[in-house]
């Protein structure tokens, strides 16, 4: 039987795409609540160098692209350097998907899959590692989606990258147990996605099918995250669905 | 082995007969020193997890770190 541990909150989190979104909505979260951040995006934006400005002591951030393992565990030890050990990574980075299944090519399911699931999957590992040889515990969130449990066309390559980060959230959560709390946070569309993918029709439509009468916005998926990363709490191995009940 | 359990705040029994599950040291603890030998070695120690399974006692531990250094 595994004895009882406590996972402190976590004092330095690494964000992978965190230049825009949401991904610069758990960064600003996160320094506004005290908790030093690095953060890292193929492009940083002026918004993150914003951040990095009015936080010098707490932001670490740079240009890494997510599929460049090497870069991105350089950027892991420079962190280290800068603000102390990594003890809580949110996963946040991906790349969307609007094709349909037999009119995206092979090359194209390759990259989702790669941005998606291989890379979080390496990076997780190398900060895992990074963790255990310090003695540290830690925390992990995983950005997925409700696509991870509900069928929508266009997105099946995409989806299929966000069931396995939650499938890999419930084994990381098992393997790393007293150790590390491994969840993953599961945003419905949020209302800039939609826009920009489907008409008014069919958005007005989703809307009235959400009970809580409105799409997600980021600033609605954040506490979750920091109450994952920051809270005592003994949630572990979950997926967390933030959709207003779109889904059910 | 020690430091991994004194950072923990228990003691490494002397006895390399001791059973780990009776002194608290899990699977993840193993991981912590593999790490730790990795760091000193400057290269990864990759194992299966079946190889993980036999090990029961302090003993089976540092010959298992043994033979994976000597690989």
């Amino acid at each position: 039987m595994s004895e009882p541990s406590v996972i402190p909150p976590a004092s330095v989190v690494l964000v992978s795409g965190g230049s825009r979104g949401l991904g610069l909505a758990i960064v600003t979260d996160l320094l506004t609540n005290g908790v030093k951040v690095a953060a890292f995006a193929r492009t940083v934006t002026p918004e993150l160098t914003a951040l990095g400005e009015k936080y010098p002591d707490h932001l670490y951030y740079g240009s890494v692209d997510i599929n460049d393992a090497q870069a991105g565990q350089a950027f892991v030890r420079a962190v280290e350097t800068a603000l102390g050990p990594i003890d809580g990574l949110v996963n946040n980075a991906a790349i969307g998907q609007d094709s349909l299944h037999v009119h995206t090519s092979a090359d194209q399911l390759a990259e989702i899959i790669t941005t998606n699931l291989t890379s979080p999957l390496v990076l997780t590992r190398f900060v895992l590692r990074r963790m255990l040889a310090k003695g540290l515990k830690g925390r992990i969130v995983n950005v997925t989606s409700i696509c991870a449990q509900r069928g929508y066309p266009g997105l099946v390559a995409y989806s299929a990258t966000k069931g396995g980060m939650d499938a890999a959230t419930r084994s990381l959560a098992r393997e790393l147990g007293g150790r590390v709390l491994a969840n993953a946070v599961a945003p419905g569309f949020f209302a800039s996605e939609m826009s920009a993918v489907l008409g008014q029709t069919q958005l007005d439509q989703i809307v009235r099918r959400t009970p809580t009468g409105h799409l997600t916005e980021p600033d609605e998926v954040v506490p979750v995250v920091r109450m994952l990363l920051l809270d005592q709490t003994n949630i572990n191995g979950q997926v967390l669905v933030v959709d207003g009940a779109a889904s059910i | 082995m020690g430091e991994v359990m004194t950072a923990q705040g228990k003691n490494l029994p002397g006895d390399d007969t001791a059973d780990l599950r009776e002194i608290g040291f899990r699977s993840l603890d193993f991981s912590e020193l593999a790490l730790r030998v990795e760091d000193e070695l400057e290269a990864e120690l990759n194992f299966d997890a079946p190889g993980l399974r036999r090990i029961a006692t302090v003993g089976d531990v540092l010959d298992f770190i043994e033979q994976l250094q000597s690989a």
